[in-house]
Formats: C-alpha cells, sequence, structure tokens
C-alpha cells in the first residue's frame, strides 16, 4: 500500500484529515455536553428555589400539612426522583417518600459534605456547588440539588416560631431530578455527530480520491502503458494519447525520441544497404 | 619507471582508501536511517504510556486543589480546548509542509511534551474525564502523520543510499552529487 503513488499519497492526507475531524468531534460534544449539563443544573437549582418559594408561606405558617401535600405533589412530578426538607439537625422533616420522614441522615453523606467539610459548616454555595450526581437505589442516575433554607426577618420575628435571629440556615431542600432525559437528548447528539463525522470523511476522502485519481493516477496508467506499448516493435511510432499539461509534454518528448531514433537506425540501415551494394 | 609505478600504486590505494571510506560513510547513514525512522514508533510508545497515567487521573501528581493552592487557578476547560484545537491543526500543517518539503526534522518527542500539557491542563481544570479522548485522538493523529513522514523520509533516503552502495559495488567508482 505504501509503495504505490495512491497510497503514498492517500495515507498522510486520509490520517491527517480524519485525525482532525474526529478531535474537533470529540471537543465539540465535549463543549455540548458540558453546556447541557450546566444548563440542567441551572434549571434544577430553579426548580428548587421555586419549590423554597411556594412552600415560604407554608412555613411561615408552620403549616406542616400543606407543606407536606406540595412536596407531595412535586414529588409525584415525572422525572423527579426525590424531593426532601431537612432541618438543621439532618433529620428529614417531610419528604415525597412517607418511609423517608424522620430519618437521621449523615453528615459526611453526599451532598452533605460539601458544607460540612470543615468544623464550621458553609452558609453559601455556588450554583454549580449546590449539585451532585448519583447512582439512586433504583439504579437511575440523578442530579440532586441541595438548597439551603434561610433563616429571614419574617422567621426569626413571627410571634410562633422559635429561632434564635443567630442562627443563619434553618433546614435544606434536597431535590433530586431523573437524568434519563439528558442522556437521551445526549445520545441523540452522539449519534449525530458520529453520522456527521462519517459523512465527511467519506466525503473528503472520497472527493480527494476521486480528483487525485481522475487527475494524476489514470493519465500516469496511461503514460505507462504507452510507454510499454511504444517497446514492442509495431507500436513503436504510435501517437500518445492525450494526457494532462505535464505528462503530455513528457509523452510528446518521448515520441518525439523514438522518431529520432527510429529516423536514426533507418538511415543507419540504409547507409550498411548501400555499402554492402558497392 | 620505478617511480612511475610507485606513484600508480599510491593512487590506486588512495583511491581505494576513499571508496572503502565513502561505503563505510554509506552504510553508517543507512544504519543511523534505520534507527531514526523508528523514532516516531517511539515517541507514539511514550506517548501511550503518558495515556495510560492519565487515564489513572495522574495519581503520582499532587490534587488538583493542592496545585491550585499553590501555583493559582488553572485555565478554564473551554480555553484548553480551543489551544488544543489550534495546536493540533497547526501540527497537522507543519508535518504535512516537511513531508512535502523532504526536511529532515526529529520533532517526535516534543509533541509527547506539549500533548502531556495539554493532559495535566485538563486534570488541574478537573475536565480531564470530559477531555481525554480529544487529547488520545490527537496525539495519535499528529504522532501518525509524524511517524510516516519520518518513517517514508527514511525509507527514500535508504533507497538513494543503497543504490549509490550497489552503483560503488558494481563499478568501483564513487557516484557523482546529484
Amino acid at each position: 500500500m505504501f509503495k504505490t503513488l495512491a497510497g503514498r499519497a492517500l495515507v498522510p492526507v486520509g490520517l491527517a484529515v480524519t485525525g482532525f475531524v474526529v478531535v474537533c468531534c470529540l471537543l465539540l460534544y465535549s463543549a455540548i455536553r458540558r453546556g447541557i449539563n450546566n444548563y440542567a443544573v441551572s434549571e434544577a437549582t430553579n426548580l428548587a428555589d421555586t419549590i423554597l418559594k411556594s412552600t415560604r408561606y407554608a412555613m411561615l405558617k408552620s403549616d406542616r400539612e400543606t407543606l407536606a401535600t406540595i412536596v407531595r405533589n412535586i414529588g409525584e412530578q415525572k422525572g423527579v426522583e426525590h424531593v426532601r426538607i431537612f432541618n438543621k439537625k439532618g433529620v428529614v422533616n417531610i419528604s415525597a417518600k412517607a418511609g423517608e420522614i424522620n430519618r437521621q441522615l449523615d453528615k459526611k453523606s453526599e451532598g452533605c459534605i460539601v458544607c460540612h467539610l470543615g468544623p464550621v459548616p458553609i452558609t453559601t454555595l455556588g450554583t454549580m456547588q449546590q449539585a451532585r450526581r448519583f447512582e439512586n437505589s433504583a439504579h437511575k442516575e440523578v442530579l440532586a440539588i441541595t438548597a439551603p433554607i434561610y433563616n429571614e426577618p419574617e422567621c426569626f420575628n413571627a410571634a410562633c416560631h422559635i429561632h434564635p435571629s443567630s442562627q443563619k440556615i434553618l433546614g435544606t431542600l434536597d431535590i433530586g431530578l431523573s437524568q434519563d432525559s439528558l442522556f437521551k437528548s445526549l445520545a441523540t447528539i452522539r449519534i449525530q455527530m458520529i453520522i456527521f463525522t462519517v459523512m465527511t470523511l467519506m466525503l473528503t476522502i472520497g472527493g480527494v480520491t476521486a480528483m487525485l485519481r481522475r487527475s494524476v493516477f489514470l493519465p500516469m496508467q496511461r503514460l505507462r502503458k504507452f510507454v510499454e506499448e511504444s517497446g514492442k516493435r509495431e507500436n513503436r511510432l504510435a501517437a500518445p494519447p492525450h494526457l494532462p499539461q505535464d505528462l503530455d509534454r513528457i509523452a510528446h518528448c518521448y515520441h518525439d525520441l523514438l522518431i529520432k531514433l527510429e529516423s536514426a537506425e533507418q538511415d543507419r540501415i540504409a547507409s550498411r544497404d548501400v555499402s554492402s551494394k558497392k | 619507471m620505478n617511480n612511475t609505478l610507485n606513484a600508480h600504486t599510491v593512487g590506486t590505494r588512495s583511491e581505494s582508501g576513499t571508496r572503502d571510506n565513502f561505503c563505510q560513510e554509506l552504510h553508517r547513514e543507512i544504519m543511523r536511517l534505520r534507527r531514526f525512522s523508528n523514532r516516531g514508533l517511539w515517541a507514539l510508545s511514550l506517548f501511550l504510556l503518558v495515556c495510560i497515567a492519565a487515564w489513572n487521573d495522574f495519581s503520582f501528581f499532587p490534587l488538583p486543589e493542592a496545585f491550585a493552592a499553590s501555583l493559582g487557578k488553572p485555565p478554564s476547560a473551554q480555553a484548553v480546548s480551543i489551544m488544543l484545537l489550534i495546536y493540533t491543526f497547526s501540527a497537522i500543517i507543519l508535518t504535512l509542509s516537511r513531508m512535502t518539503a523532504g526536511i529532515e526534522h526529529r520533532s517526535s518527542f516534543c509533541h509527547v511534551g506539549y500533548l502531556t500539557v495539554f493532559f495535566l491542563f485538563y486534570h488541574f481544570a478537573k475536565a480531564l474525564d470530559d477531555n481525554y479522548w480529544a487529547v488520545f485522538s490527537a496525539g495519535i493523529t499528529i504522532l501518525g502523520v509524524e511517524s510516516y513522514r519520518i518513517w517514508s523520509f527514511c525509507r527514500e533516503v535508504i533507497a538513494r543510499k543503497t543504490e549509490q552502495l550497489e552503483y560503488v559495488e558494481r563499478t568501483g567508482q564513487i557516484p557523482t552529487e546529484e
């Protein structure tokens, strides 16, 4: 393969084009995935904020029944894996799943350790830090958001409440969203990009091959055939085929050389005949 | 008469010595080119070793947090990706240009260095998982084209040198320079 002209011309071009297109596609896919993941996190954070705002009044009124109903209804929505509200001690106060209520959560568990790593817990987190990904007990990939419920003047000034003003965080809302639709979208993009890459490569390499074959390899083959045929006595002075410019000049030069050789040979034969008659 | 014979013998000896030196030089050059033609493959092997280390998340290096604490924030993964794209494009163009010009250039191992730096930047930006295959493909492409360039260059020169050697052995004369 590497010995032929076609192989030597096409191998480096094919390798370089294929490699570069694959690198571009991988980088593009990575950027798209990063963008979609960031968008999913920001959407989940917005959803968590919406839930907190929707439940704020019920929390202020300490209306646990309304709060539990809201949380349960959100938990029944498609794509929502879990919704929980923890108190400051890490005990699940309200959850969409009844079995989780009053369960104590370990502060070292995933999602809690981000804030509880040091001796003093962190009270504010960026959007991306609030998010975590894990596989739940049903073997589903989950994107969870942990949103703190801050102590506000309405909370510590209300007559019914007992939170001191020094307490910054009253509890935490934890919402988990299924990643299935995200993975489906990414899989579709991946397949589309693979198809696009293969088509681009086929077009590029096919186009280069076709052009090289038409402009270089076939004329070279015709030139070779002409030279080989000229070696035979009966076809010695056959006119050269029509070839692209450079090859045409080579063929004509070779043909002129053959004519000169032929004429010289005939002169030699004629002179030999004359000398033998004498 | 004796003097002329001596001069002729000395001339023949010196000619034969030059021819032997030339042949030895050709043999040495062919051996060197045979060794040099494997340079691309050695670079590729070294790159694969770096890839194995990157696959294991550079376990022998400090954690990205420790690195950021001592040297500052690393560039974003997006910036590193743009640089990787520009580097891949430039490296391929440069290699193809060298292939066209028929230049003997020993650049393979420096590409392994550049690619390792890209792996490290992604590692410290905590984006190695997402971009591992991009750097891997870039490395395989660049080092593959570079290996082919070195190998085809060496093959051509070896063929020329072998022809010269055969000419010397056949005619007993040193071929004229092209």
